[in-house]
């Protein structure tokens, strides 16, 4: 049994070379009004189907969609939902990346099937599990630029979840079995933990299960707290700064560990021994069947050609524990 | 008089005319010479420095005509940086993040040259810009340095450097930008002591902008910076980083953003000495400058000018006020 793997959030929409940057002329010409929303839409749609290969090739085992037409974790959904815009450009915690902050001008409502052709697309050209994903909550509502209709942090958190459990419900209902729901406030914002619980609680049990995926920090304040959440999978960080959650890691008694070793931050390139390494260090307390090696956030942070090798390294160091041959 | 009270600035880059931006786009694509894109940035140069005269600026800048971004600019021209691949930095806008891949070195001044070109326009005085050792250090990839700390250290080294040239070649004012100061502001230690580094014996006064981010998670500690003045984006977050000062008096020099350079419409003269009025509750007015909340780069020339004549404007009606009241 090779250890499993999985990636996590966004992929780089472009690459080097000139043939690897079409999305990029696609939306320059967009903007232009030289081409019209379908023949964007065919871009994005290559992109994503482009996007999916790369990560299948590198043996990935639970994949996702590179999230090609996300500008940001928020806007899609900001825009999507009625009762909220994207608003301004704000520093995306600690990355030298913005984000669109959602101003929420009135009750928050979806369908809840905002993704679901996106999702159904994806499903049409992957091979391997496919999982989908949603913003947090506690991300989600704290972020929040601006609310002129909830009176308090606990409303509008409690509003926001509504409508990604409904979200949830339309991509279940469309054949995903696995949603990542991630979520960095969650460790960079500890002290809401409990009314995070009680969000996830509105999200729980509707027969798929879910993710909740952190990042950016380590779970170190929150650790405990996330091993009784209602989720099957949590996500934890290691890289990004110190850690002692190496030493808490049997706090996680049923739920599956998504440990993030591979920086998707820095270029610097892991060695599948030193994957490997990380992966030897938490199965001395989480049972192998329980583990899934993943990259620490979005591999959108890195050039393409990185996030590719990265890609190799995560999956080289998982089968260095089980003692498979790595294939240079 | 009035003279020498809400001094007006800039916090350093301007719109570059249409004829500059197709210039670099051919150098970019090895269709220009450097000579004959480094003549255009001069021309670009001496245009700003003659608009920045006639709107009525009294601390200037170069305009950063001969800069993409701030922090590849001096990446491109030290040992040990390496230009990395694209990545987004928001919606379909890409930049080469740089990566350092070893040991940090300055081979010649980088920006001296263009601060004595600038200065040689202008009897008025013409800052010094450089962006700081934390930001160098956050906004690249880290390859070679085992710590943060010892890398945004290294590079410290280097803006002191630098700094120490500008004021040799006459610079009275070095700005050394942090915007990404409160990244992390369990590191705001870091970003200190490296400051320190830079700043030590500079008799030139020195300033720092900040900008995007939360500045209440690193005030009032960021008030240690070892900087005479601070340079704050205030109206584009509606001013409210001032309460910080109401339990924490702000002891530095402040120049204060009072038009927000992300907006296309100007603000107009009242909105805009509103802002300076709110800044004279907490800081003298010889202590207080007003300025964009931060580089007009994303504009266009015009727009670029049009906010500034609206801090000039908006500076002379307070002015006008502050004559009024007896001292």
């Amino acid at each position: 049994m090779t250890l499993k793997t999985t990636v996590i959030g966004a992929y780089p929409k472009i690459g080097e070379g000139l043939d690897g940057q079409e999305l990029r002329r696609a939306l320059h010409r967009h903007d232009r009004g030289e081409i019209g929303d379908a023949d964007l839409d065919k871009v994005f749609d290559e992109v994503t189907r482009a996007t999916i290969g790369e990560i299948e090739a590198a043996g990935v085992e639970t994949i996702n969609d590179g999230q090609i037409r996300w500008d940001d974790l928020l806007a899609p959904f900001a825009r999507s939902w009625s009762g909220v815009e994207a608003g301004p450009l704000e520093r995306f915690y600690d990355n030298n990346t913005y984000y669109r902050q959602p101003v929420i001008t009135g009750p928050i409502s979806t369908e809840g099937r905002s993704f679901v052709r996106d999702f159904t697309f994806a499903r049409g050209v992957a091979k391997a599990r496919l999982k989908a994903a949603v913003p947090g909550p506690l991300t989600f509502a704290t972020l929040t630029a601006r609310d002129d209709h909830y009176r308090s942090l606990e409303e509008r958190v409690l509003a926001v979840a509504d409508a990604i459990g409904k979200e949830i419900a339309g991509l279940s209902a469309a054949g995903a079995h696995l949603i990542d729901i991630e979520d960095p406030a969650v460790v960079a914002a500890p002290r809401h933990i409990e009314l995070a619980r009680e969000a996830y609680r509105r999200l729980a049990g509707r027969g798929h299960a879910l993710a909740l995926v952190t990042y950016f920090l380590p779970p170190d304040a929150v650790l405990e707290s996330l091993a009784s959440f209602p989720v099957g999978v949590v996500g934890i960080d290691v890289r990004s700064r110190d850690t002692t959650a190496f030493e808490r890691l049997d706090a996680f008694r049923t739920q599956y560990l998504l440990l993030g070793v591979v920086d998707a931050r820095n270029t610097r390139l892991e060695t599948a021994e030193e994957v490997a390494g990380y992966a030897e260090r938490a199965l001395k307390l989480v049972p192998e069947e329980r583990l899934v090696l993943a990259t620490t956030t979005s591999l959108e942070y890195l050039p393409r050609d990185v996030a590719r090798a990265k890609l190799a390294a995560l999956v080289g160091g998982a089968r260095l524990v089980t003692g498979e041959k790595v294939i240079a | 008089m009035t003279d020498n009270l809400l001094l007006t600035t800039t916090v350093g880059s301007f719109g570059k005319p249409e004829y500059l931006t197709k210039a670099r786009a051919q150098a970019a694509r090895g269709k220009l010479g450097a000579t004959e894109l480094e003549e255009l940035e001069r021309r670009a140069t001496a245009e700003w420095i003659r608009r920045q005269e006639e709107i009525g600026l009294d601390v200037l800048v170069d305009g950063e005509m001969y800069r993409g971004d701030m922090v590849a600019y001096f990446a491109e021209r030290l040992e040990g940086f390496k230009i990395g691949g694209l990545v987004r930095s928001y919606g379909n806008r890409y930049y080469h993040k740089p990566v350092i891949a070893g040991k940090v070195a300055r081979p010649t001044p980088m920006t001296v040259s263009w601060f004595e070109y600038a200065q040689s326009l202008t009897s008025k005085p013409v800052k010094g810009m450089l962006t700081g050792p934390y930001t160098l250090l956050d906004w690249s990839y880290n390859e070679a340095y085992p710590t943060r700390r010892d890398a945004v250290l290294a590079l410290a080294e280097i803006v002191r450097d630098e700094a120490r040239d500008l004021e040799r070649a006459g610079a009275r004012y070095i700005q050394i930008d942090e915007p990404a100061i409160h990244a992390r502001p369990e590191e705001i230690e870091i970003a200190i002591e490296a400051m320190g580094i830079v700043t030590a014996g500079l008799s030139a006064k020195t300033i720092s902008h900040i900008c995007y981010g939360d500045f209440a998670a690193i005030y009032p500690q960021v008030l240690d910076l070892p900087v005479d003045q601070l340079d704050l984006a205030m109206a584009n977050y509606g001013y409210r980083w001032l309460e910080l000062f109401d339990r924490n008096p702000f002891t530095k020099e402040l120049a204060i953003g009072i038009v927000d350079v992300h907006a296309h419409e100007t603000e107009t003269v009242d909105v805009a000495a509103e802002g300076i009025r709110k800044g004279l509750r907490y800081v003298r007015p010889e202590k207080l400058w007003p300025h964009p909340d931060c580089g007009l780069k994303t504009r266009t020339v015009e727009e670029c000018v049009e906010k500034c004549v609206a801090v000039v404007e908006a500076t002379k009606v307070v002015r006008k006020e502050l004559a009024k009241v007896p001292a």
